[in-house]
């Protein structure tokens, strides 16, 4: 299907309902609800379809609804004084307030860090400290390699790590012989790494940020208490990655060299950055105990950063912008959804909680980790966390089993375990560039630990579930 | 997918046949461009802005019948509009204040010299179209089959 066939799939399908007689839809509904859904349905389409970046969708989902939807509309939009079936108008501040989104802020914050690291070197620097006790067998190198990608992709993006990993590898990857294939394993185990090191905190990928923003009130994940849960399930599914990795491709080689260059930077920024980084990370792991929640904190690094010079006004062009506006209209999508009342009406009038809540978080988690293998994760999370929000709370059946947050949770984290083709992730398509690899090789390891992973998060919820976290 | 333009500017026919060979990897990705002579690749150039299209790089020989090449890349570094596009200077007859001044003035990205060898040249113009398909600002994930690796990874690891 070529582009403008993608183009006018995605308008007009939405412009379909948008002019469909109330009295045909299914539900009752609001002029605004049915123009809520109208954009939600053009999100699903375009971001599926792609016919334009993913990042402008949302962009345009926020320009619609202001438009068509805020009580600062276009004037033919507005309706009547006394026209009921109008529905209610969103507030026009809420909607643009979602660019600069608490979430959003966190993960700028998450940008200055990881902009400043890479500037000073931090990373190549931590990696060859980190690398040194695991000696010159490549089994336990690829091991090394995996835990420090994972835990690098924590703070950063997953494809700046990966591409930091992969610069530093390349020299080993030459010195490999050709039939060895564990070459395939060390090749697979970055972007793998980088994939499951994305769920380790509430910054590491932006999936984790959109579960952050529908836990909120009494359902709030503190910094902390998510990576109390999260490190310890990444790391089990680093040391079966490596271990799954090592018996589909074995390592024949009996020795590598790695070597990295490089030393620490003891000039005045560089001092800074390593305070400001290590002061950061400790006010985010002590969450409540000083009063200021991981958004505030985040904030830290970027005055620390820009009154010191440590990060100039031309480093601030790179922070990728695509990324939180990408984020921020899946936060306008689901404002839209939320404060039309367009959520409450799904939630009253579909007999969720009639189905079997053990289906349903299959039903999600499954759903989710598909569409991710196929799309953008930050577009497979925008557009499913919504409906999974609505769903949790309806279905008073899930409840034992950890209700909406687990549902929540358990969603957003199989995200991350999509893997399976060189278009799942960025990571991926960086490491199936490396022409070394072959799509089949990359699909047999990567659907195992996808599914190993995603029992292991069922696992996880449960065991979060038994100990009464979701209580 | 947006296919920038690669222009080759000889003004020997065999010299033109034989780079473009040497590139034909690159052509499900980039649309490459013969230019017989420094005017016609100033021709093309003006088009390719005109209607919105990149140009990524342009290789470029020195002696030629009219305008010689550091000349004309001196005067195209001078104009803003092509600012970011990559210049390979490919020749064999290049004096030594030639040189100078394509560095200096004309601020060119690669030398090689002629008779060159096709995988020396290829891997160049990889390393150069890499580098403008990331600075540029479209989406690198469908040129990647094409892009030089480790430009790929220098490039990347500093975005966030």
């Amino acid at each position: 299907m070529n582009k403008n066939w993608k183009l006018a799939v995605s308008a007009a399908a939405p412009l379909f309902i948008l002019f469909l007689p109330a009295s045909w839809l299914p539900l009752e509904m609001t002029v605004i609800e049915q123009r809520i859904l109208a954009i939600f349905l053009f999100a699903c389409l375009s971001w599926i379809l792609e016919p334009i970046p993913v990042y402008a969708t949302s962009v345009l989902i926020i320009v619609l609804e202001l438009v068509m939807t805020s009580d600062q509309s276009f004037i033919l939009f507005q309706g009547g004084e006394n026209d009921a079936s109008l529905g209610t108008l969103l507030n026009y501040k809420d909607i643009m307030a979602t660019f600069a989104h608490p979430i959003i802020l966190l993960f700028l914050g998450g940008f200055f860090l990881a902009m400043a690291t890479s500037k000073y070197r931090l990373d190549v620097n931590l990696a060859r400290i980190i690398l040194k006790p695991f000696g010159s067998n490549p089994r336990f190198i690829m091991m090394g390699l995996m835990l420090i990608t994972a835990l690098f992709s924590m703070f950063m993006s997953n494809t700046a790590t990966t591409a930091m990993m992969f610069a530093i590898l390349t020299p080993v990857l030459k010195s490999f012989d050709q039939n060895d294939s564990g070459r395939i394993a060390v090749i697979l185990g970055i972007p793998f790494a980088a994939n499951i090191g994305g769920i380790g905190t509430p910054i590491g990928t932006p999936p984790n940020a959109i579960a952050l923003r529908y836990l909120t009130g009494a359902d709030a994940i503190a910094f902390g208490t998510w990576m109390c849960f999260a490190v310890p399930y990444v790391i089990v599914m680093l040391f079966f990655a490596w271990f799954i990795l090592l018996r589909i491709f074995p390592m024949q080689s009996k020795e590598i060299h790695l070597t990295i260059e490089g030393k620490f930077l003891t000039h005045t920024k560089a001092m800074i950055l390593y305070i400001t980084f290590a002061v950061t990370v400790i006010l985010w792991l002590l969450g409540g105990m000083h009063g200021m929640n991981s958004y505030v904190v985040a904030m830290i690094p970027v005055a620390v950063f820009t009154v010191t010079q440590v990060i100039t006004a031309e480093d601030l062009k790179q922070i990728s912008w695509d990324v939180l506006w990408l984020v921020a209209g899946g936060f306008a999508l689901g404002l839209g959804l939320e404060k039309s009342g367009l959520s409450t009406n799904l939630i009253n009038n579909i007999p969720f909680s009639t189905m079997s809540p053990f289906l349903m978080v299959l039903f999600c988690t499954l759903l989710c980790y598909i569409v991710a293998n196929f799309m953008s994760n930050t577009a497979t999370a925008n557009l499913l966390m919504p409906i999974v929000a609505v769903l949790g709370a309806s279905m008073a059946s899930l409840e034992p089993l950890g209700g909406r947050t687990m549902l929540i949770l358990a969603t957003a984290m199989t995200a991350s375990l999509s893997m399976a083709l060189p278009v799942s992730t960025p990571p991926n398509a960086i490491a199936y560039s490396s022409g070394l690899i072959q799509t089949r090789h990359m699909s047999i390891a990567g659907i195992t630990i996808g599914l190993v992973g995603l029992l292991g998060l069922y696992l996880l919820m449960f065991i979060l579930n038994t100990i009464g976290f979701f209580a | 997918m947006q296919k920038p333009s690669i222009l080759i500017v000889d003004d020997q026919r065999d010299v033109l046949t034989s780079v473009r060979k040497d590139l034909q990897s690159l052509q499900d990705f980039f649309v490459l461009e013969e230019c017989e002579s420094a005017a016609e690749a100033v021709e093309i150039l003006e088009q390719l802005d005109a209607q919105g299209e990149l140009a990524a790089l342009i290789v470029c020989d020195h002696i030629m019948a009219d305008q010689n090449g550091v000349d004309f890349l001196i005067e195209l570094n001078k104009d803003p509009r092509f600012k970011s596009v990559k210049k390979l200077l490919l020749t064999g007859l290049a004096t030594h204040q030639d040189a100078i001044a394509a560095i200096n003035m004309a601020n060119i990205d690669r030398y090689i010299e002629k008779p060159w060898d096709p995988g020396d040249l290829l891997h160049n113009v990889k390393i150069l179209v890499t580098q403008y398909i990331l600075r540029s600002g479209v989406d690198y994930q469908p040129y990647l089959p094409v892009l030089d690796q480790d430009t790929v990874y220098q490039e990347l690891q500093n975005r966030t």
